[in-house]
């Protein structure tokens, strides 16, 4: 690695302020995916802000705000305890499932929300919960759309110096995550997040089998309809030594028919 | 950066560069050699030790995230503390994991095994009674090309046992 | 040495291990290695410690223009920077290629040895080109990267077919076409004729992809060399400290009594451990000019690019059958990849184990074979557990599987007719190999029974109604542990004044147990309890004849030896138990650790016979029994020690361990994901020292297996010859639960090729698992129309292939 200096941040402020002071300072959070990173000296930062001492990162609570099931969950929260929080289990248990399979146990205990958004790998499984449920992404500065917010592959609408804070998910009636493995890595091949919103919307966003996380809207509007499902047909499908495109997109229809055993469709818009 | 740090009940301060990893300052900063690196893409988990009660891989974390906190790698897994004295009480290995590996012939070289040791130790103190199915997803992140990791699997819910049955406390 | 480890080797004795009644013994080593206190490469640690890392070529093939390290030398905290110079200053030699064979006419093998560090040229990326030395680990990574390093491409071949195409880039002097060698055995005259008449002929061609062996322990070094007396010490992982002192001698060209080679933990061989790689050589000379002790460590990724590559050959298998189905002749035309450069063993895996166990369990009249060995664009390639065998048995069990089904004859009734028979032993095959023993069909039968065959078409057929596929797979292998190159095996007992009993060798353990084994030989023969026993593999004081670990021979090759020691060391005693029973010797008898008394008149056994089986006569007339391990006790307590050190020697050659595995899975056509839902293994190993020892080596040995047939694959990328799969990231590897239960029986199939009776186990469960997965899952995917699939079986070209299938059938 080479070598840097690492700040801790006291507060989001302290973070913003440190990470706009130098062109190649980097944000510090799990360190699951920065680590690795800085060892195949792929990133070659400065200085590393450390979030892990900012308290206000590591909340999760229920907003209510007038709309039921809404949950803040703080960009620091690690998936171990996404997966294991009791109340989130009650009222988003498809978003605990997700976060009880991202990577490992190790990987849990530090990995975090807020990291993995911010680096939006395409094989995530975070991005396809918060695209399928259309949450909200806060920073110190904006609250962005999950529809706003994925750019394209390790690209997102975070601005150089921006951090984010919060992530809020509503519940939603129903939903479910099907996600077909990477052999070597356990990154999704194909995930597929499929829910029935409070609005009573559908949706389904799928990760692992292009540039980034989509919104599969034939699907969407296929399954609107109760027509069948169509095969997925994309320009940007991902495609390696692992599993060519056409092998992707057909697991992200099996993944579909996956979530879609015993998803309650009935219930009308 | 000075850090301080509590490993395997001992505070221990050292003056470190900020991008020395964790496992490295264990290793070759406190002598502690159990804790082994396998593999730099983190997905080995022969690195793996107990920050705060948490299974994690000593590779991926920087030594100074672990300031202020508390490191427990497998030579302080046993009853008796640090360095180079294994802990042996009478009837055997002191922590029922470990006995267990023994007995169930779960190690051939071993140099995957405190990695294994330490992340099932994890386990068995959250979840005591594990399903295989939860033991194969407890060890997702531990490689072993030796063992076919049969015998692994059998001598966690060998541990479960013991612990259960001689009421060990872990 | 100064130095911060123990004066000794070894660790002070472990405290007594005891477990409850009901369980297994524990290792030895378990101790030590479950407390973290084991002490591999990587953990010795000197005051003083320089550190390397290695500078690598980028381009697979090229002209090394320009190799410009002035940076790196002035880099901060770099005291030395190695490179091809220095290496030929010091006058080292190659790599050793140990193995090389003629072509049938007698032409000799085209070997080209790797250089220590590349010169002028590079010929796989990866190759070494040069090695810094600093203060610190970081500083040698940072001052690396400022190598300035430029190479003048060259085309590339990363497979066999590309190097032999007409028109491909040769990569060495003097070896036209990138052929190496082509080896030939067997009798083309006679297998031809046979093809000629043969009622039926199948051809099959399969692959045995290039693997990544990766033993958990990446490859690491410390050096240490003492200017006033000229000796270094090196810890370095291996399979033998003997041979391993060897090859680091016939690299740096110094004498071999002033190297010593020090481990005591191995974290996995496999094979690939046995050979000195280029950073133990530089590490040394590194030591020696800098007078400070200097480690290396490898990451993993680096090892990728640096540990040998197993496998990749490609096998075609063509098989001639009568009308009845026996099996006339079977003919191989192979494609052993070699990599960039002979090294070590790599041509022993295209030649003679391909050869040896050609045949497998089948009578067959007429073998022939030809194999070409090349040179790709690629990490050199040696032995992986098995080497050539295990691949040798996948082919023939894969191809008649494919005959059996091309020509109509039920699978498991071909193999019976065409397996040599038990009153066939010894049986000599087509090619010279001569079988000792064997009971194939015994063997095949309780497969069968636990794999319950019977009851397989209801399970498929429920299989079917849930969506999926299932299959039956059955492969019947034998397999031929080493011959071992040294003229025997030698092992040296000596009791200490604690009591102990230390047992020197010369073959290390990385894994197997073989501490463990040797003591249980010991306490069975003795009576000497195995928590009274110490290992010393490689003890450079001792001076021992005798083969390294590898070809699964140590059990029964040096295991023998201990075996003779303990005889040796009981004609000793006897004298001794005689004199203290106040008897003649041959008034006693030796049976479970004990002299009894003969009764008066009653012929006796002779003083050194060995215990094992010899019942304790009449009760002894005034005498109880004299523990063995009483009168050495006894002995010990009055200064007599040294008095009972004891030799024993053996020579064991190959044995042939044999089995029959069976493997179920079930294929989701949906996805192409294949789960094993059952495997059974019963193997012939004659008589089994330490069955739980030998059930850890087969479930090792399947679930490499496992690998290779579901997941792993090391890929280059055709035209620039970059390995694609660099990492764990692209290179998937077996994790818990991808098998959860092997059902392991063994049967034991007497054998007299050595003292213990044993048949090594080491490699025996690649050569079934591979055929045995393989004809499961290719079983499975008949039905769909699939006749022939290569490894590995992923999800995604299981998928490809069922898609390829409905295209054609529409």
């Amino acid at each position: 690695m080479v070598p840097f200096e690492v700040r801790r941040a006291h507060s989001v402020e302290e973070a913003v302020a440190t990470l706009g002071s130098a062109r190649d300072a980097r944000l510090l959070a799990g360190g699951m995916t920065l680590i690795p990173a800085l060892k195949h000296r792929l990133s070659s930062p400065s200085i590393l802000v450390d979030l892990a001492r900012i308290a206000s990162l590591r909340s999760i609570e229920s907003t209510a705000r007038g709309r039921p099931g809404l949950w803040r969950l703080g960009a620091g929260v690690r998936h171990a305890e996404v997966a294991a929080h009791p109340g989130l289990n009650r009222e988003h248990p498809a978003l605990c499932a997700l976060a009880a399979g991202i990577g490992d146990p190790q990987v849990r205990a530090r990995g975090t929300l807020g990291g993995a958004l911010a680096n939006n790998d395409p094989a995530a499984d975070y991005p396809a919960a918060v695209l399928g449920l259309d949450a909200q992404i806060l920073t110190d500065r904006r609250s962005i759309a999950a529809a706003d917010y994925f750019r394209g592959m390790f690209t997102t609408a975070l601005e150089d110096d921006e951090v984010i804070t919060a992530v809020e998910f509503a519940a939603p009636r129903s939903a479910v995550y099907r996600k077909f493995p990477h052999p070597a890595t356990g990154y999704a091949m194909a995930g597929v997040f499929l829910a029935r919103l409070a609005s009573g919307d559908l949706r389904v966003a799928v990760t692992g089998v292009a540039q980034g996380v989509f919104r599969w809207h034939d699907a969407e509007s296929a399954l609107a309809k109760g027509h069948p499902l169509p095969r997925l047909v994309r320009e940007d499908l991902l495609e390696d030594m692992h599993a060519p495109a056409g092998y992707r997109a057909h697991l992200a229809g099996v993944m579909l028919a996956r979530a879609l055993e015993g998803f309650p469709l009935g219930e009308a818009g | 950066m000075r850090i301080t740090v509590e490993v395997n009940g001992a505070a221990r301060s050292a003056d470190v560069e900020d991008r020395t990893l964790l496992v490295d300052w264990l290793r070759d900063g406190l002598g502690l050699t159990g804790t082994h690196v396998g593999c730099d893409t983190s997905q080995c988990g022969c690195c793996t030790v107990h920050l705060d009660g948490e299974a994690v891989k000593a590779c991926s974390l920087l030594a100074v995230q672990a300031d202020g906190c508390s490191v427990v790698t497998i030579e302080g897994l046993a009853a008796r503390s640090a360095g180079r004295e294994p802990g042996v009480v009478s009837g055997g290995l002191a922590h029922p994991v470990q006995r267990a590996f023994a007995e169930c012939h779960a190690l051939q070289c071993g140099f995957c095994t405190p990695g294994m040791v330490m992340a099932s130790a994890h386990l068995l103190r959250r979840n005591p009674d594990p399903t295989e199915a939860q033991i194969v997803t407890a060890l997702a992140g531990n490689l072993c090309r030796c063992t076919g990791y049969v015998n692994i699997v059998a001598a966690v819910q060998r541990a479960a046992l013991l612990v259960r049955s001689e009421g060990m406390q872990r | 040495m100064n130095d911060r480890a123990p004066a000794t080797v070894f660790e002070r004795a472990p405290p007594q291990v005891r477990f409850s009644a009901d369980t297994h013994p524990a290792r030895q080593e378990d101790l030590r290695l479950v407390t973290g206190t084991g002490r591999f490469a990587a953990d010795w640690s000197y005051p003083g410690m320089l550190h390397a890392w290695m500078i690598r070529s980028e381009q697979a093939h090229g002209r090394l223009r320009c190799v410009d390290l002035s940076e790196v030398k002035a880099a901060p905290g770099v005291r030395a920077v190695l490179c091809a110079s220095d290496v030929d200053a010091a006058g080292f030699g190659p790599l050793p290629n140990v193995v090389t064979h003629r072509a049938r006419d007698g032409t000799p093998q085209k070997q080209v040895f790797m250089p220590v560090l590349a010169r002028d040229r590079v010929h796989f990326a990866g190759q070494p080109i040069a090695m810094v030395i600093a203060d610190t680990p970081h500083q040698a990574q940072d001052a690396a990267a400022l190598a300035r390093i430029e190479v003048d491409g060259l085309a590339a071949v990363a497979s066999v077919g590309a190097a032999l195409a007409v028109g491909a880039p040769q990569l060495h002097e003097g070896v036209p076409g990138n052929l190496s060698l082509c080896y030939e055995a067997g009798d083309d005259d006679a297998v031809d004729r046979a093809f000629a008449s043969a009622r039926y002929r199948s051809t099959l061609k399969v692959t045995s992809q290039r693997l990544i062996p990766s033993p958990m322990e990446p490859r690491a070094a410390v050096a240490l060399h003492d200017a006033s007396t000229g000796r270094t010490r090196i810890h370095v992982p291996n399979q033998g400290m003997l041979s391993m002192l060897g090859y680091l001698a016939a690299v740096t060209r110094w004498p071999a009594e002033t190297i010593e080679v020090v481990a005591q933990d191995v974290g996995g061989s496999f094979g690939i451990r046995s050979g000195a790689s280029s950073e133990y050589a530089l590490v040394m000379l590194a030591a020696r000019r800098l007078g400070r002790p200097v480690r290396w460590v490898g990451s993993r990724s680096d090892n990728f690019l640096s540990d040998f590559h197993g496998r990749a050959l490609s096998l075609e298998g063509s098989i001639a059958l009568g009308e009845d189905g026996r099996f006339l002749a079977m003919r191989f035309r192979d494609e052993a990849d070699l990599g960039a450069f002979t090294c070590y063993f790599s041509t022993h895996i295209g030649t003679r184990n391909l050869s040896v166990t050609m045949g497998g369990v089948y009578r067959i009249p007429a073998l022939s074979m030809r194999s070409e060995l090349v040179f790709t664009n690629t990490v050199p390639v040696s032995a992986y557990r098995g080497a050539g065998r295990p691949d040798i048995a996948y082919a023939i069990e894969r191809l008649v599987d494919y005959a059996a089904h091309e020509h109509g004859f039920d699978p498991i009734a071909l193999r019976r007719l065409n397996f040599v028979a038990a009153h066939q032993f010894p049986y000599t095959t087509a090619n010279g190999t001569v079988y000792d023993s064997g009971d194939f069909h015994r063997v095949l039968d309780e497969a069968l029974a636990r794999a319950d065959f019977e009851g397989f078409s209801a399970r498929r057929l429920d299989a079917e109604r849930r969506g999926l596929l299932r299959g039956f797979g059955v492969a019947c292998y034998l397999e031929a542990s080493g011959p071992g190159g040294a003229p025997k095996d030698q092992v040296e007992g000596v009791f200490d004044r604690e009591g102990m009993l230390s047992v020197y060798a010369v073959t290390g353990a990385s894994g197997q147990g073989h501490e463990t084994s040797f003591a249980q030989i010991i306490e069975r023969e003795l009576g000497w309890p195995a928590s009274r026993v110490r290992y010393r593999a490689g003890d450079p004081a001792h001076h021992l004849i005798g083969n390294s670990t590898g070809g699964s021979r140590t059990l029964y090759g040096a295991g023998s030896a201990v075996k003779a020691m303990c005889a040796v060391l009981l004609a000793k005693l006897g004298p001794w138990a005689a004199a203290q029973c106040g008897v003649s010797e041959d008034r006693l008898a030796f049976g479970d650790g004990a002299w009894t008394l003969l009764p008066q008149g009653a012929s006796g056994s002779s003083p050194g016979q060995t215990g094992n089986g010899m019942p304790p006569h009449a009760a002894p007339s005034g005498l109880g029994a004299l523990r063995l391990e009483a009168l050495v006790d006894a002995l010990i307590a009055g200064g007599r020690a040294a008095e009972l050190a004891a030799v024993g020697e053996a020579v064991s050659g190959a044995t042939f361990p044999n089995g029959c595995h069976i493997a179920e899975v079930e294929i989701d056509p949906h996805t192409g994901e294949a789960a094993l839902c059952n495997y059974v293994s019963v193997d012939d190993l004659g008589k089994v020292v330490s069955p739980r020892l030998v059930q850890g080596q087969v479930h090792g040995g399947v679930v490499q297996g496992w690998g290779q047939a579901f997941c792993e694959h090391a890929i280059y990328d055709p035209g620039s010859a970059q390995l694609l799969t660099g990492s764990y990231m692209d290179y998937p590897m077996p994790r818990a639960g991808c098998v959860m239960r092997i059902s392991t029986h063994t049967v034991d199939v007497p054998t007299s090729l050595n003292l213990l009776g044993a048949k090594g186990v080491g490699e025996s469960g690649c050569s079934g698992s591979l055929p045995a997965l393989a004809n499961a899952v290719i079983g499975a995917l008949r039905a769909r129309g699939i006749a022939a699939l290569d490894m590995p079986f992923s999800a995604a070209r299981i998928w490809a292939a069922l898609q390829e299938a409905k295209g054609e059938s529409r």
